[in-house]
């Protein structure tokens, strides 16, 4: 490939490769770093900040591009990449995120022995993830899919010493490898029966022969294997084992954006089958429902922060889903702009809970290094000492139970209307009872804002160390985010209508 | 669909079947990462049958050995994982990997 | 000029908020000056709003998609409602310069105060049914956050979370109303289901009232959802006073007189509304009777009174129902006040620890019991009128069975108000033996309400012409204000009125010879101190949730074979679901 060519590539694939070029870049100088000053290993935190912030820049040429021109797309060979609203949602979401994470990471991670991989597998996890969102055909998707696994399996278990962190690994693996033979099988059937594996063939092939019951299976095996990682009840067990045992910037990359691309990838594997039968909304929907209700039940009961963290998003995967159930469905667009739209105040609010809740544990557990977990008993007198992570960790808290003027209150009024919209009585029922949940939410929220704000500190609290102060800007700017788009839903309606539009172009095909 | 294909099929259907059956009883950690690899390679031989099927064979193989090396991959990171359970917990039973649990 | 005046008294409040905030906890002597200067600064804001009152929209601006047009809509209603929210408001900030003095976390009690005025003031200026329901749930939040501000103790943590999960539960109603309000008309402008109303679908129309009607009772504390407002009253004396006594409390009520044109028609609608007022009424009353807390038993008054606001509204008298809402927000803000005063120098809130403290605290005594006569409804105190108001407009049109109701319950709130007045201020000091009166602070809040209790009955045909002329899908009936008196006191029911309450006052003087029907009574003391079962309900389900969650554990088995079983479950529901199709 000349210079020529190369200069003649869409913008946007710059996107996706730029990370995955950094990524060994990082690695080997961390590591090369490490062998020359036995101790100082700070080079691939730096590094990997300058790789996340060069990334940004054909970010913003894509934005812009894609502004002016609607969807972009290249194909080599016989590989597509397809930039729509919905891979740019996506983008935003997952580069938003990391950069912040690796800001995050750099007082967190630094005192831990393997940070040159650490960082190597963010940045390579952040791309993966880019393209997961741009791929054309559904056999890419898987590949896309299974190097995010691979990327997040090395990342659950960082911390290899310890045995708690390892179970989650191993489980983390296990479940998330039998989701992907499911995809996999999904994909032979697709292709047995089509024989294309490009997305818009397949649906031209179920536009002219809908009733295909392999078609039917492969649906039903792309819920399934895409499901794992989406943790969709009852194959969510792995999720609060690893998002509770990963470090805190991981837990917020797996919370924050790693499930939804799951999302994404089912939406991307489901879409084409659309016209197959109208069961997929109704499916999305049964378990939108039962992901909430069990997530918020389990909940409820947790002691500890971070799994108790990792529950809610169980619950919050089910407000998703039963959004794009209802656009699925019944066909309203507002049903997928509010998902989309909740997936990104998710992003949000759950990145600054695990990454404040991080920040917590790290100056009383982790900088001294002990691997105790987070207790809500440990928070009790937290704004004594930290009164920004204090303050910031429950604007987040609140925000996840959906109280005004925070994000996470307006993504689920949208959801809400959509199921309005369809004017059916069934709706206006599941309606009211993701209301009624969202109010039992609180009641687990609520006890650990009233912890954070007691006056007698708890032991673990007195002891605490000074927050890093580098730490505290990546929170800052998300409680910004939180409140800024709350009063102002406005802000975010650039990336939540394409990507409404997109899957509802998709499926409506 | 000829006697060949059928053979196939069942075949398939066998390793998916004999995996996720070793995957609910098995109880030692290595065994649990070779019913994975059971399950990927009925996964794989579907590609290939499907490959056939759809008159792609070409495809079918190209996807089967690509699926060959993201398995190898997911195989190794999983056997480095066991490798440190086993150091860390003296123990591959994955009874005993159940500490994080309610 | 009102689009600003909006903006200065929301913004004054929540820019308060911030301020005090950043001034930080280490500098309190700061944080109370911002707090007291930026509070009355929004009330100042308000008040100048009075003669700028409007019933178009002054603000608009487009929010997009689903949201709709964010407007402020200064009418009699809502500035008035305003009005009474700041300038309580900043009279608790100033009472609290006092109250609170060497307390910790001053910054939180504030910002958290100013964020509420600056929310409630929204609620009722908002013309987009959205916007309201967004402020009614920060409303709620300031309420909970401020119920457990002595996060320490386990009680006033419940507390607020029970205040919250309740407001919630009815904000449920408010909620799915005001979607099907956007679904069938379009948009989310209070204006705009006033005029369509009647459009609508007759099941539609009737969907949206009863559930606002539900959200209305969660808010005011309507029987059956009463019980989170006593427990409420862990939060700082203040805060009861200026939200769970003279504003938050009222918002359910206003969202009912605001409603009132649209759905007056609606079959069995007004019956609900009235009859759960007057149950409300009586058995608040009852349970204040048997209260033995002094917060407490203001807060079942509270109720009580609450009750009566919405039964007007149930026999149409909105004017009333609105005219009480002001007389109350003055006496009870003072009694409120007042007690906090009187908790302040006895540190105890138990009526059987306090007495004669009439003479050691003079000027909190005094004020004290004008607010007590207002509640009692003495002539010449705003209580009086109010209440007799409300009591006209249930003969005209109410069943028989609920002027016996309301009447009733006027003698019963005699009797509670009379006992409360004597075991406070009158008989021997039961603890402390030496306590001084309130400090300047303290007297700057008291004496105004007290003033206010005393005369704000002479605004009522000026305040009945400045509603009329605003709120365009309303009829009042109002008059000038002597005829509107003169009325009150040639109707013969007044005297009824007063002949009762006098009756529910020598009941309490007599109340040794009484002891019969006492001991009669206490089944329903008993019943009444447990909430007449309404608690138990409570209890009940949030039980009940409790061991769901417990038994959903078991679930969770941390294995890794059962969460194979797990994938394995779901692809065999799966795949049934799709073959069943």
């Amino acid at each position: 490939m000349d210079i020529q060519t190369l200069a003649n590539l869409p913008v946007f694939l710059w996107l996706i490769w730029l990370p995955l070029l950094w990524s060994p870049v990082i690695y080997l100088v961390g590591r090369l770093a490490r062998r020359r000053w036995a101790t100082d290993t700070a080079v691939a935190r730096w590094i990997a900040l300058i790789a996340i912030l060069s990334t940004w820049l054909p970010f913003a040429l894509t934005y812009q591009e894609f502004k002016a021109n609607g969807v972009l797309s290249y194909t080599f060979g016989t590989i597509t990449l397809r930039l729509d609203g919905l891979s740019l949602l996506l983008a935003t979401a997952v580069l938003g995120l990391s950069t912040l994470v690796i800001l995050y990471s750099n007082a967190y991670m630094h005192r831990e022995l393997g940070e040159s991989k650490y960082y190597a597998m963010l940045v390579a996890m952040t791309g993966v993830m880019v393209g997961l969102g741009c791929t054309g055909d559904i056999f890419n998707l898987w590949l896309w899919f299974e190097a995010m696994a691979i990327t997040s399996y090395l990342l659950v278990a960082f911390y290899r010493d310890q045995p708690a962190s390892l179970e989650a690994g191993v489980k983390y693996l296990v479940q998330s490898a039998v989701g992907s033979v499911f995809v996999l099988l999904g994909v032979a059937l697709v292709l047995a029966q089509t024989a294309t594996l490009d997305i818009l063939q397949i649906q031209a092939y179920v536009a002219a022969q809908p009733d295909s019951v392999a078609l039917l299976a492969a649906g039903g095996l792309f819920i399934i294997g895409f499901g794992v990682k989406i943790a969709i009840v009852p194959m969510h067990t792995w999720l609060p084992d690893a998002h509770s045992q990963a470090p805190s910037g991981i837990s917020a990359m797996l919370s924050g954006v790693v499930i939804e691309a799951g999302l994404i990838a089912l939406l991307r594997a489901l879409a084409p089958l659309a016209g197959t039968t109208t069961t997929w909304g109704t499916l999305l929907i049964f378990f939108g429902i039962l992901n909430m209700v069990v997530g918020n039940l389990l909940a409820l009961r947790q002691q500890q922060v971070k799994r108790l963290l990792a529950f809610s998003s169980i619950a919050h995967v089910g407000y998703m889903l039963i959004g794009l159930g209802t656009a699925v469905y019944f066909g309203e667009v507002a049903g997928a702009e509010g998902s989309f739209f909740h997936l990104l105040s998710h992003t949000m609010m759950k990145g600054l809970a695990f990454l404040s809740a991080g920040a917590l544990l790290y100056v009383m557990h982790t900088a001294r290094g002990e691997h105790d977990p987070l207790m809500i008993a440990d928070l009790a007198g937290a704004a004594q000492k930290y009164p920004i992570i204090a303050l910031v960790f429950s604007l987040a808290l609140l925000g996840l139970g959906g109280l005004p003027p925070l994000v996470g209150f307006m993504s689920k009024w949208q959801i809400l209307v959509a199921g309005f919209e369809t004017r059916s009585l069934i709706m206006y029922g599941i309606v009211a009872f993701v209301a009624l949940n969202s109010v039992l939410s609180l009641a687990y929220y609520a006890p650990m804002v009233n912890a954070v704000y007691r006056k007698r500190p708890s032991t673990a609290v007195q002891s605490g160390l000074a927050v890093p102060p580098l730490m505290t800007i990546p929170l800052v700017v998300l409680a910004a985010g939180i409140l800024l788009v709350g009063i102002w839903p406005n802000l975010v309606s650039g990336l939540v209508q394409p990507a409404g539009a997109a899957l509802m172009a998709a499926f409506g095909g | 669909m000829s006697s060949e294909l059928t053979i196939t099929a069942v075949t398939v259907l066998c390793l998916l079947g004999v995996a996720l059956y070793g995957l609910l009883i098995v109880r030692n950690l290595f065994q649990v990462i070779i019913a994975l690899q059971i399950l990927v390679k009925g996964a794989l031989i579907a590609l290939v049958l499907a490959g056939k099927i759809s008159g792609q064979i070409n495809l079918g193989q190209s996807l089967a050995v690509t699926v060959i090396v993201a398995d190898t991959i997911v195989a190794v990171v999983g056997l480095a994982l066991a490798v440190q359970v086993k150091r860390y917990t003296g123990s591959l039973d994955v009874k005993n990997l159940s500490t994080l649990r309610r | 000029m009102s689009a600003w005046l909006i903006i200065l008294t929301i913004g004054f409040a929540w820019l308060g908020a911030v301020c005090v905030w950043l001034a930080g906890d280490k500098r309190p002597r700061a944080q109370h000056t911002l707090a007291v200067l930026f509070s009355v600064a929004a009330g100042l804001a308000a008040l100048a709003l009075i003669p700028n009152t409007s019933d178009q929209a002054v603000i608009s601006l487009n929010a997009g998609s689903v949201f709709g047009q964010f407007t402020f809509v200064p009418d009699g209603l809502g500035v008035f409602l305003t009005v009474v929210a700041t300038v309580i408001g900043s009279l608790a900030v100033i009472f609290s310069v006092e109250y609170m003095r060497g307390e910790a976390q001053l910054g939180r009690y504030y910002a958290l105060i100013l964020l509420f005025i600056g929310s409630m003031a929204g609620l009722v200026l908002t013309g987009s049914l959205f916007l309201m329901f967004v402020l009614w749930e920060m409303t709620a939040l300031c309420s909970y956050a401020l119920i457990s501000f002595y996060n320490d103790d386990p009680k006033a943590v419940r507390g607020g979370i029970k205040a919250l999960i309740i407001t919630q539960i009815g904000g449920i109603g408010l909620l799915v109303g005001t979607l099907a309000v956007y679904i069938y008309l379009g948009d989310y402008q209070i204006d705009t289901l006033l005029a369509q109303a009647q459009t609508l679908p007759a099941g539609v129309l009737s969907f949206i009232a009863f559930t606002f009607l539900l959200a209305a009772m969660a808010k005011s504390a309507q029987v059956p959802f009463h019980t989170w407002l006593p427990d409420a009253m862990e939060a700082p004396t203040p805060v009861s006073a200026l939200i769970h006594a003279a504003t938050m409390v009222n918002a359910g009520v206003y969202l009912l007189a605001r409603f009132y044109p649209a759905f007056a028609d609606v079959a069995g609608w007004k019956t609900a509304v009235l009859t759960i007022g007057l149950l409300t009424a009586l058995l608040a009353a009852l349970m204040a009777v048997v209260a033995t807390d002094l917060k407490r038993m203001l807060a079942y008054s509270t109720v009580s009174q609450l009750g009566y606001m919405v039964y007007a509204i149930g026999v149409g008298g909105v004017f009333a129902s609105q005219f009480h809402l002001l007389s109350h927000a003055i006496f009870k803000a003072l009694l409120f006040l007042g007690a906090g005063a009187v908790i302040h120098a006895l540190g105890t809130r138990d009526m059987r620890q306090m007495g004669g403290l009439r003479t050691q605290m003079p000027v909190v005594s005094t004020t004290f019991m004008i607010g007590a006569a207002a509640l009692i409804g003495l002539p010449i105190f705003n209580g009086f009128w109010s209440k007799e108001l409300i009591l006209e407009s249930g003969l005209e049109g109410g069943p028989i069975w609920a002027n016996v109701g309301t009447l009733l319950g006027a003698g019963i709130t005699a009797f509670y108000a009379f006992r409360m007045v004597w075991m406070v201020l009158f008989g021997q000091p039961q603890g402390k033996t030496h306590v001084h009166d309130a400090g300047i602070p303290m007297k700057t809040a008291l004496i105004p309400l007290a003033f206010g209790t005393l005369t704000s009955w002479l605004l009522i045909g000026r305040f009945g012409s400045w509603l009329q002329a605003t709120l365009p899908y309303e009829q009042l009936n109002v008059e000038s204000t002597e005829e509107m008196l003169l009325a009150i006191i040639t109707t013969p029911a007044t005297y009824l009125a007063l002949a009762i309450v006098a009756l529910g006052m020598v009941a309490w003087w007599q109340r040794e010879r009484l002891t019969g029907l006492a001991r009669s009574l206490q089944g329903v003391g008993r019943a009444a101190a447990n909430g007449f079962g309404f608690e138990a309900l409570n209890q009940g389900a949030v039980s009940l949730t409790q061991k769901a969650a417990a038994a959903l554990q078991v679930t969770q088995t941390g294995q890794l074979n059962w969460n194979v079983l797990g994938i394995v479950v779901a692809l065999v529901v799966v795949l049934l679901v799709l073959a069943g199709v």
